[in-house]
């Protein structure tokens, strides 16, 4: 066999490993910042002034407010410091998996660059409040074309790669590499799809429960390929490498990777349960929450048992405390997502820090960790060299660990505490037993200890950027240089298309779910014939099976040799889910999809609001849905006619703001109806001024609340001359506005935000800047405010008018008797 | 017209072919792994560790 000399491009994995240390600390030194504002306001830019003896005088600094930094850190994290430390992996196991250098030097470079290139966009856009809105999908429009673009230049150098190998047959680390690429890519697009109305900002083209459904598909499931297949993918790879012996069980591995690649996709419903969004959907999304089960833990134990007769190790190799520990919390963090998907439990959980403690435990735990591993395993390889301190890295386990547990029991037990808390009755059960704020003051010691074990978890981690430093100091970058025998693919070897989806197996298994669909849909008597032709196809599936089983055997094994029709077996296998929750959806006639109720379009100003409502962040606190759950309809959607939120609600709201947190009260039914005499004012459950001072300073209106001091809202002036292009691009998106000129619309917004300011005015507002402000100068200086845009707002949330109600359907029977008194 | 009524009969249709088609793949993948023979497994299974001096 001949043979080769290859040097693998370690410089890429060294830059991106360094990247990722460098961007974990900011993101998580900006969590830590978050998690301290939950419990002390004053951290929201107040701490400056005291920090600074007055010279910098702020009640609360815009671009550091919870709102906005939430999702600066949660993108950090993701996309940053794990992003980095994915590609760090996916680069150096690659070459090693394959035996052959990168396919192209350029396409890596421009791959690091552009993507800290995005990274620092995201930095400076986020704090600036320009936002899409949707949770982990918040970086703006030409942003997310340079992750699309980034994203494609990675997958073109990776396959380059695998069809340039020098190993017949791709590795499981690579399946897993593999999913990972495509199924993020066709992720991102869907979920990313704007219309464009400047260079900062977009609508997305879905609303209301068509957004939320889009959006928790990609959020689920960038939880699923972006934070567990790919560092899957590391754990096949660099744990038996650490533990010098194979993989527990490669059949395992096998079955953990179809089964988990094809159930993951579907479970992103799990986070709408009890909402407004189909049944059917949420029945599914638990469903495969549930079955998930079986998967994680097949990857979990087939991690943990590859350690089997390299458990003494653990005392002495940092590399292998981590990755044990780290596959550990997977075990964890993977039972306790199936969990609270479960309905009744999710009635619990959702909208409480509960889901935040979980979250945790698997970026901590699974990634963090996991992350420390790699990083401990490769600087002393990369840098040709011994790790700098043994005892620092235990340190950093150490201190790390405890960072953890000090988090996530700190998370379930305030999330367990709120969710009894808010659902709590009095005698009698018909009135509520807490306001919403004395749930969050009897949590706030939670999260001042949350706080505390970010920041532990933050001091290990420096520990650990501090011994890769040293380490590195320690060598010299020396890039591996390795013989390989060349590997010779005659045409035997090959596997074309046409072979790939012919072959017995995919056959099979199509044809016979294809019969067993249409015994659903046709009509009796046909559909009988369909199980049958079903049954008979399983039958002959076996027969065939038992008549030779090598030729599967074999077909599987040419699969994993040609990296293409694997790749598209993949993609297909990830986009079924995708494509049998979301197109229904997407197809149905949205104006008629709406039960009893279809939402009032907002005016020129509303919108406006909405906007600034949407690039503050307040969707990471407050959210707009009331469950279909008592405590919910009590606390939130009192009145005979109102109760929980139906979908017509927000069948126009490009994005959705349903949120999935609540560290404040839900705003569904926050807005009303038209003051007598306006044409555009409205009042709704509280008045202007109300929302005035809230705004001004939460504490004087809500005596315990940590929401930050909004008054740079009354500084700055709304956004109007905008209006036009924005409602042009609703109204392509399908929003009835009614049709206006440009002037027309800027007249219109003027004129509501002069009448609210008047009527602040009116009630006793001012500035506490300004005190000394004559009535006439404070109405023109609030009237074209961002504040009063954002009142204008809040006055609207969950205006709608009723429509012909559909025809009930008789109840079901709940009991013999029942059925028996119909029938008679 | 396609009101809640209607997502409500997806509920009972939807969920089940699902689930059967999951259940067809996991077995598919389950018969591919059984029939994998042992020795090509090891062999498989040991390409991480095989031929990579990439000792400190």
């Amino acid at each position: 066999m001949p043979t080769t000399s290859i040097t693998y491009d370690d410089k890429t994995v060294r830059r991106f490993m360094t990247a990722s240390i460098f961007w974990g600390i900011i993101g998580m030194l900006v969590g830590v910042l978050a998690a301290t504002q939950l419990s002390w306001w004053q951290m929201n830019g107040k701490f400056l002034e005291m920090l600074s003896f007055g010279l910098l005088k702020s009640e609360g600094l815009s671009y550091i407010t919870f709102g906005r930094i939430r999702p600066l850190h949660t993108n950090a994290v993701i996309f940053a410091f794990v992003g980095n430390m994915v590609f760090a992996g996916v680069y150096y196991s690659t070459q090693r998996l394959c035996r052959v250098r990168t396919a192209s030097d350029w396409l890596s470079r421009i791959h690091f660059w552009g993507w800290q290139l995005i990274i620092v966009g995201a930095a400076v856009t986020l704090p600036a409040g320009l936002t899409r809105g949707k949770e982990y999908a918040e970086l703006i429009w030409p942003l997310n074309i340079g992750v699309v673009v980034i994203w494609v230049i990675f997958g073109v150098n990776f396959f380059w790669t695998l069809a340039k190998r020098n190993e017949r047959s791709l590795y499981v680390s690579l399946w897993f590499y593999i999913a990972t690429i495509v199924t993020i890519a066709m992720l991102y697009v869907v979920n990313h799809l704007s219309l464009p109305t400047s260079l900062v900002h977009s609508y997305p083209i879905f609303g209301g429960v068509q957004d939320g459904l889009v959006q928790w598909w990609y959020g689920h499931n960038a939880v699923a390929f972006f934070l567990t297949t790919p560092i899957l993918g590391i754990m096949y790879y660099f744990l038996p490498k650490a533990a010098d012996r194979p993989v527990y069980s490669y059949r395992l591995s096998i079955i953990h990777f179809w089964a988990l690649v094809f159930i993951y996709i579907w479970a992103g419903p799990h986070h709408l349960l009890n909402t407004s969004l189909p049944q059917w959907l949420q029945t599914l999304g638990m469903l495969f929450s549930l079955m998930l089960w079986a998967p994680s833990w097949a990857g979990m134990l087939n991690g943990l048992l590859t350690l089997r007769g390299a458990w003494d190790k653990l005392r002495t190799d940092p590399v292998i405390k981590f990755f044990a520990t780290a596959v550990t919390f997977y075990g964890m963090a993977t039972f306790e997502g199936p969990l609270l998907s479960i309905r009744a439990v999710n009635a619990l959980s959702h909208y409480t820090d509960w889901t935040i403690g979980h979250v945790h435990s698997g970026a901590l735990g699974w990634n963090g960790f996991m992350a420390a591993g790699m990083f401990y395993w490769l600087a002393p390889r990369l840098w040709k060299t011994k790790l700098w301190s043994t005892t620092l890295a235990n340190m950093h386990f150490w201190i790390g660990l405890v960072g953890i547990l000090l988090y996530v029991a700190a998370m379930w037990v305030a999330g367990i505490t709120q969710g009894l808390m808010l659902s709590e009755t009095n005698p009698g059960g018909a009135t509520l037993k807490y306001e919403f704020v004395e749930t969050l003051r009897s949590i706030n010691i939670h999260y001042a200890l949350r706080a505390f074990g970010g920041t532990l978890y933050l001091v290990g981690f420096l520990l650990g950027a501090v011994n890769i430093y040293m380490t590195a100091r320690s060598g010299k970058a020396t890039d591996d240089t390795v013989e390989v025998e060349i590997m010779v693919t005659g045409k035997k070897h090959r596997m074309t298309l046409k072979e790939a989806f012919s072959g017995d197996p995919v056959i099979y298994l199509v044809l016979s779910h294809l019969f067993m669909v249409l015994w659903f849909f046709l009509p009796p008597h046909a559909d009988k014939a369909a199980l049958l032709v079903a049954i008979g196809l399983g039958i002959k599936g076996v027969i065939v099976f038992r008549a030779n089983p090598g030729s599967w055997a074999t077909y599987f094994s040419r699969l994993i040799e040609n990296h293409l029709p694997f790749t598209i077996l993949i993609f297909i296998t990830a986009a079924v889910g995708g494509v049998v929750q979301i197109i229904p959806s997407l197809l149905v006639n949205r104006a008629a999809n709406v039960e009893d109720r279809v939402q009032e379009i907002y005016t020129p100003l509303e919108l406006a609001g909405r906007d600034i409502y949407v690039a503050e962040g307040c969707y990471n606190c407050h959210s707009q849905m009331i469950r279909t759950l008592v405590p919910d309809v009590l606390r939130y959607g009192p009145g005979p006619t109102e109760g929980y939120s139906r979908l017509g609600e927000s069948i126009y709201d490009h994005p959705y703001q349903w949120g999935s947190k609540r560290t404040g009260p839900d705003l569904s039914r926050e807005g009303g109806a038209l003051v007598t005499g306006s044409t555009v004012m409205r009042l709704g459950k509280r008045d202007n001024l109300w929302h005035f001072n809230h705004l001004i300073d939460p504490r004087q209106t809500s005596p315990g609340s940590n929401m930050p001091p909004y008054a740079f809202l009354f500084e700055a002036k709304a956004d109007v001359k905008s209006l036009p292009g924005k409602i042009a691009a609703q109204s392509t998106l399908g929003v009835p506005w009614p049709a206006m000129t440009k002037d027309a619309i800027e007249q219109s917004a003027r004129d509501q935000g002069f009448e609210i300011a008047t009527a602040l005015v009116k009630a006793g507002a001012f500035l506490p800047g300004k005190p000394d402000l004559s009535p006439e100068l404070l109405r023109r200086e609030l009237a074209e405010t961002e504040g009063v845009a954002l009142i204008a707002y809040l006055q609207k949330i969950g205006a709608y008018h009723t429509v012909g109600k559909p025809a009930l359907k008789p109840a079901p029977a709940l009991d013999p008797d029942a059925t028996r008194a119909t029938t008679r | 017209m396609f009101k809640r009524i209607v997502y409500e009969d997806w509920a009972t249709i939807v969920p089940i072919i699902s689930f059967i088609a999951t259940a067809g793949v996991f077995f598919i993948a389950t018969i591919r792994a059984l029939c994998l023979p042992r020795h090509r497994c090891d062999q498989l299974a040991s390409i991480p560790l095989s031929k990579t001096p990439d000792e400190p």
